[in-house]
C-alpha cells in the first residue's frame, strides 16, 4: 500500500472513531484508493452559518502528506464568505504555502469551520466575479494573496 | 559548479543474481531484454514543486545541496521504546516501533528519519511547530559556545 493510502486509512479510522462536532466523512463517496473524499460540514451553533450544511471535496495526490490536498466546497450550498469564491475555491493559507504534513483532513475541516465561525458578514470576496471567470479548475494553481486573517 | 546530487546507480545485488543462472535451462525462456529503465530522482526545491535534476536551475541545485548538508547536522537515533517520548510520527501517523530510525529537530520534535528528511528537502521547517530549522540550528550552536 502506498504511504499516502496508509496514512489516509489511519486518518479515516480516527475520524470515524472520534468525529469532531460538525464534521462527517461521507464514506459512500470514498474512492477505493482513498484519493478522493467527500466531507459534510455543519455550520457551528451561534454563528452566521448555524444549521447550514456544506460539502467539502478533498483530492489527495500520491505525495500526500508532503503536498497539500486540493480542497474545495461543492454541492448546492457554497458558503457565502469573504474567503470562499462562488465556484467553491477557498482562500486559506494552510491549503497551499502554510501546509505542513502534520496537518490532516480533520485539522483542515476544523480550520474551515472556524474560518466560517469567525465571519461577521456574509459576502463574497471582492474579486469573486473576475476570479471565477479566469481561475484554473485546481485552486492549488492559484497564486493566493493572504491579506486578511480577521475572518 | 560540480554536481553533488545523487545520480541513480544500478542495484549490484540484482546484477549478481542474474549471473548465477547460467545452466542453459533458463535461457530458453528469456524473451527480449526488458527496456532499460532508470529511476530518475525527483527533487522538491519548495513544497508542491517537483523537478528532475536536469530541470533544476543552478540556484535550486545550490539550495538543495546546502539543504542536504544541513540535514546531515541534525541528530538521528534509534527508537528505544521509551514511553515518555513521542509515540507517533505525525507525518506517516505510524507509531514509533523499537528500532525505528528517528531524527530529532532542534525544537525537540522527533519523526521517522525517512519521513522528516523527505519534508525537510521541501521546506526547512518543523511540521509540528513550524519553527524554521536553520534558525533553531544557529541558536543551538550559539548556546553551545
Amino acid at each position: 500500500m502506498a504511504s499516502m493510502e496508509k496514512r489516509l486509512q489511519k486518518e479515516l479510522q480516527a475520524l470515524q472513531r472520534d468525529p469532531p462536532v460538525g464534521v462527517k466523512v461521507d464514506t459512500d463517496k470514498l474512492t477505493s484508493n482513498l484519493s478522493e473524499w467527500t466531507v459534510n460540514l455543519t455550520g457551528a451553533p451561534g454563528t452566521l452559518y448555524e444549521g447550514e450544511n456544506f460539502v467539502l471535496h478533498f483530492k489527495f495526490g500520491s505525495r500526500y502528506p508532503f503536498d497539500s490536498p486540493q480542497v474545495i466546497f461543492g454541492g448546492a450550498n457554497i458558503p457565502v464568505h469573504p474567503h470562499v469564491y462562488s465556484n467553491g475555491h477557498i482562500c486559506l493559507s494552510i491549503l497551499t504555502e502554510d501546509w505542513s504534513p502534520a496537518l490532516s483532513v480533520q485539522s483542515v475541516c476544523l480550520s474551515i469551520v472556524s474560518m466560517l465561525s469567525s465571519c461577521k458578514e456574509k459576502k463574497r470576496p471582492p474579486d469573486n466575479a473576475i476570479y471565477v471567470k479566469t481561475c484554473s479548475k485546481n485552486p492549488k494553481k492559484t497564486r493566493w494573496w493572504y491579506h486578511d486573517d480577521q475572518v | 559548479m560540480g554536481n553533488c546530487l545523487n545520480t541513480p546507480t544500478a542495484d549490484d545485488i540484482s546484477l549478481l543474481r542474474g549471473s548465477d543462472s547460467q545452466d542453459g535451462s533458463e535461457t530458453a525462456n528469456l524473451g527480449p531484454p526488458p527496456p532499460y529503465q532508470e529511476s530518475v530522482p525527483i527533487y522538491h526545491p519548495s513544497p508542491n514543486v517537483s523537478r528532475t535534476v536536469t530541470q533544476l536551475t543552478e540556484e535550486e541545485q545550490i539550495k538543495i545541496a546546502k539543504r542536504l548538508g544541513l540535514i546531515q547536522h541534525l541528530p538521528t537515533g534509534v527508537h528505544d521504546g521509551c514511553c515518555k517520548k513521542t509515540k507517533e510520527c505525525v507525518i506517516c501517523m505510524g507509531e514509533f516501533i523499537l528500532g525505528d530510525r528517528l531524527r530529532y529537530l532542534p525544537c525537540m520534535h522527533s519523526f521517522h528519519k525517512d519521513c522528516i528528511d523527505d519534508w525537510l528537502m521541501r521546506s526547512f521547517t518543523c511540521p509540528s511547530c513550524m519553527e524554521p530549522v536553520d534558525a533553531a540550528l544557529l541558536t543551538t550552536y550559539e548556546t553551545n559556545n
